[in-house]
């Protein structure tokens, strides 16, 4: 090992060698937990319930860029599993008199059956028909839910989907935050144990070279199926939490435009990263705060205006700009990677050192 | 008697439904064929057009040249927001990965989608239709839109347009050519940009020409882009990419099983599953279509 | 058609065939590879020779005619189950996972080999120093483990025909399916590479079918010759043989 030691030190100008957690990494989560478990006591309430919200969105997309940014598979129907969680939270708690807390922690397991019925399907094509059929599969589901009105409440969807009393949200308790928050990270802390496991490894090699992936022993399909059921799981976690927070739940949550949401926020933070979909969730949410509410007809626009900025100018996300830098910084002589826009191809060069 | 009648009006109406629903598909397939960019924006260039055609013809309601009038102008500006719209932004990412190129688009068409709530509202519009194509007709004892025959009747002139511009001109061998092969196009010395360039050009101008048409038939709402384009979308996926016979065929048994699930109360349940159904089993079963190229 | 006296067939083909559309990609072919030896495949371009791989890894369906390996079928078989057998392949082009460091290339194999990606246990666990020993040696092996922390797309051409080599190692197989390993070098790279693949595969008792277009590389080399043309084995047996074949210079050089 001393003998890699030496050798990482010989090519320590090719990339920033990063050992463990950096210093930098580690004094930000703290930061950031600090800052996180006191904020309900700092700020007002409707920060708090936006906090809660940001929450729902960023697990929503780290979900989707699990199959994304590390398996190559541009989904658009992950809406579908989004709102199997919610669902499923809700007529457990409505209609079959599940305990609040029960309900959650079962709601995200039928949304990894319907992300495993239905990707058994999806994985069996890849690139743009993938991306079809799972639109199509989310369509249904939004069709099935509309119209199976006994079960699902059709167009009204269901209300009066509240947490228990212990675990309300402002402005009865901060409670539901603390659970928000706390189910969120130990979601994003598996998550990121996943991308950085054998399996984590072995997706984004799918993702690199399907074909040279099957021809090192890999059965691809399998793969790529417990991928799409893992994102789905994850998914259905960040739909319940959702639900109890709003109180209600309808077939928008398998819409058009819930389908948009994570893919937006993981493209606006950086699909390469494994936070970017997080960073990505707060730039969409601090528009729509600023845009959204005082124009609701701009939303769409100024969201469209940045996401063509994004691809123009900053198509590795926030995150990526933000490493191609340092990187320039670094190896200055260097010529600076090519963005996907001339090279027509992914990311420069290894991003795995960020998880 | 009257059931034969009441299947006859729906099948003529979805028919109808079905040819603006080709008119869309077709130039979503087209734009596909050639520069394999599928374009999420293409709703919103359909509803530009119905918007822009309720805006000439609001100027004389009922008047049959203002009729007319629209459905010359409003494609043509569609054209126009469509050459504005590859030009400024698509040129810049055919070369990219295709995720991005579909950001683009999807970005586009909430762009578009927007603009268009901004300038017209966002209520619903109903749209009057001209003197000379309102009424019915009695089909079989059964009352059928007059202005329904009108699209029925386009029909065929929209068909053999289509063949003669691409089976009779250069340019529609060019374009078939390029659906073929786009490298050999660029190869042979053709300007493979000019051609990205009208080929987007005219399936805008389909797109809203489609949404013309449709204005006095269905009236503006607000959803109208990401409805057509999610139909057009299965239209294009079951007809098989890059298939005009296939996205027209598609297109038809859209309308129809559309305009006859009305007739059965089990099916009018789930009229909204059964395009999505479709495209899923087609995906399953046959992902080039039924009439599609296999990659 | 010549015997090696004493060396069993490992793989074993008899009468496939494959057809493109009208074309005779493989017009039945039947071919013997021996257990251990350096067996090469030759032929003008468009004889079929990439086919023939594609189908023998199970790549590309098979319109008709059986392999065997080992004694067992292998016809039919997904890829990945071919692999398990104990097959590995390379590319003509490159292929390897260009984001992905040298090093986590060839991690991402031994994963693989050892079945480590869809442990359930190791669904957690972190896979950076997984496999670590293992990796660096066949890195080193190949001359790759300056290289080791590149991205595999940074590498030069012969390096990443070397990591190819390393990545199919990885799965520790009997036989290996190089398709052009000196293609795009030039010749003292060419000799270099060979050399070090026939050590390797001498060191390891690896059985070696190797398509080549460089004479001096297949006769340098090779223990047994099989010339394709449109489709169909056109001469088979020991260089000198191949050599003096009518046929094989009718193909090569015409008239």
């Amino acid at each position: 090992m001393a003998r890699l030691a030496a050798l990482r030190k010989e090519v320590a100008g090719w990339r920033v060698p990063v050992v463990g957690v950096s210093a930098l990494t580690a004094g930000g989560w703290a930061a950031f937990l600090a800052i996180s478990l006191i904020f309900p006591y700092l700020a007002p309430v409707f920060w708090v319930l936006f906090a809660i919200d940001l929450f729902t969105l960023a697990l929503f997309a780290l979900s989707l860029n699990l199959l994304l940014g590390y398996g190559g598979m541009v989904s658009f129907g992950h809406a579908a599993y989004y709102a199997m969680g919610a669902y499923a939270a809700a007529i457990l708690v409505k209609r079959a008199d599940v305990a609040m807390p029960l309900a959650l922690a079962a709601a995200p397991f039928f949304a990894a059956a319907g992300a495993a019925v239905l990707g058994a399907f999806a994985v069996r094509l890849s690139g743009i028909a993938f991306a079809m059929l799972t639109l199509a599969f989310s369509q249904v589901v939004y069709a099935v839910v509309f119209k199976w009105t006994g079960f699902t409440g059709g167009d009204d969807g269901i209300q009066g989907v509240w947490p228990i009393k212990a675990l309300a949200a402002p402005p009865v308790s901060n409670n539901y935050y603390y659970l928000t928050l706390g189910v969120v990270l130990l979601c994003t802390l598996l998550l990121y144990l996943l991308v950085n496991s054998p399996f984590g490894y072995t997706l984004r090699a799918i993702r690199e070279n399907p074909r040279r992936a099957e021809m090192a022993g890999v059965n691809v399909r399998l793969h790529q199926w417990v991928a799409f059921v893992i994102a789905g799981f994850f998914a259905g976690v960040s739909g319940a939490l959702f639900v109890f927070f709003q109180g209600s739940v309808n077939p928008d949550y398998t819409g058009i435009f819930r389908n948009a949401d994570p893919l937006i926020a993981a493209l606006l933070g950086g699909v390469h990263h494994f936070l970017g979909p997080a960073l990505g969730a707060l730039v969409y949410k601090v528009i729509f705060f600023y845009v959204g509410r005082e124009f609701p007809f701009l939303f769409h626009l100024v969201v469209g205006a940045v996401l063509v900025v994004v691809v123009l100018l900053f198509p590795s996300g926030i995150l990526g700009f933000v490493q191609e830098r340092r990187w320039r910084s670094l190896v200055p002589k260097r010529k600076p990677a090519a963005a996907p826009i001339a090279a027509g191809k992914g990311q420069p060069a290894s991003p795995l050192d960020r998880g | 008697m009257e059931w034969m009648a009441r299947v006859a009006v729906q099948l003529l109406s979805g028919i109808s439904i079905g040819v603006i629903l080709f008119l869309v598909a077709s130039g979503l397939s087209l734009i596909f064929g050639v520069s394999r960019v599928i374009n999420f924006a293409h709703g919103a260039l359909y509803m530009v057009g119905a918007y822009l055609a309720y805006s000439v013809m609001s100027q004389a309601p009922g008047s049959g040249p203002y009729f007319w009038l629209a459905l010359l102008l409003a494609p043509l500006g569609v054209a126009l927001l469509g050459l504005v719209v590859e030009v400024a932004f698509l040129r810049r990412i055919y070369r990219a990965e295709p995720l991005y190129q579909l950001v683009m688009t999807i970005a586009i068409a909430f762009v578009i989608g927007d603009m268009v709530r901004t300038v017209w509202g966002a209520e619903n519009r109903s749209v009057t239709r001209p003197d000379f194509l309102t009424g019915a007709v009695s089909i079989l004892g059964q009352p059928f839109p007059v202005y329904n025959l009108l699209v029925l009747g386009l029909a065929p002139v929209v068909l053999v347009g289509l063949w003669w511009v691409f089976y009779r001109t250069r340019w529609g061998m060019l374009v078939r050519a390029a659906t073929w092969d786009r490298d050999m196009v660029g190869a042979l010395g053709v300007n493979t940009s000019h051609l990205y360039t009208t080929v987007f050009l005219f399936g805008a101008w389909l797109g809203g020409l489609g949404g013309a048409l449709v204005a006095p038939l269905q009236g503006l709402a607000p959803g109208m882009d990401t409805s057509v384009l999610l139909l057009a979308f299965v239209a294009v996926v079951i007809g098989g990419l890059g298939s005009f016979f296939g996205t027209l065929l598609a297109a038809v048994l859209l309308g129809v099983a559309q305009g006859l699930a009305v007739l059965n109360p089990l099916l009018r349940r789930f009229d909204i599953v059964i395009p999505f159904a479709l495209m899923a089993l087609v995906l399953i079963a046959r992902p080039q279509g039924l009439f599609g190229q296999k990659e | 058609m010549t015997s090696v006296a004493g060396r069993r067939a490992l793989l074993t083909c008899r009468g496939l065939r494959k057809a493109f559309g009208g074309v005779r990609a493989v017009d039945g072919v039947d071919l013997e590879v021996l257990e251990g030896e350096l067996h090469a495949l030759i032929g003008p371009n468009g004889a079929g020779k990439s086919t023939l791989f594609n189908l023998l890894t199970g790549q590309v369906r098979r319109d008709k005619g059986e392999v065997y390996f080992d004694g067992h079928r292998i016809d039919g078989l997904p890829p990945y189950r071919v692999m398990r057998r104990g097959i590995a392949r390379t590319f003509q082009i490159t292929s390897v996972f260009r984001h992905l460091t040298a090093l986590e290339n060839v991690q991402v194999s031994l994963f693989a080999h050892y079945q480590r990606h869809l442990n359930p246990a190791a669904l957690l666990i972190p896979a950076r120093r997984s496999k670590l020993k293992e990796a660096m040696h066949l890195l080193e092996q190949v001359g790759l483990a300056p290289n080791a922390f590149k991205p595999a797309g940074a590498l030069s051409h012969g390096d990443q025909k070397r990591l190819e080599l390393a990545i199919a190692l990885a799965s520790q197989p009997r036989m290996l399916l190089l398709d052009e390993p000196t293609a795009g070098m030039a010749p003292p790279e060419r000799r270099e590479t060979m050399a070090l693949i026939a050590r390797i595969a001498r060191e390891r008792g690896l059985t070696l079918l190797f398509t080549e277009h460089d004479m001096d590389v297949v006769f340098g080399w090779a223990e047994r010759i099989t010339v394709m043309h449109q489709g169909k084995i056109a001469a088979q047996g020991r260089p000198d043989e191949v050599r003096a074949n009518p046929e094989v210079r009718r193909i090569y050089l015409g008239g």
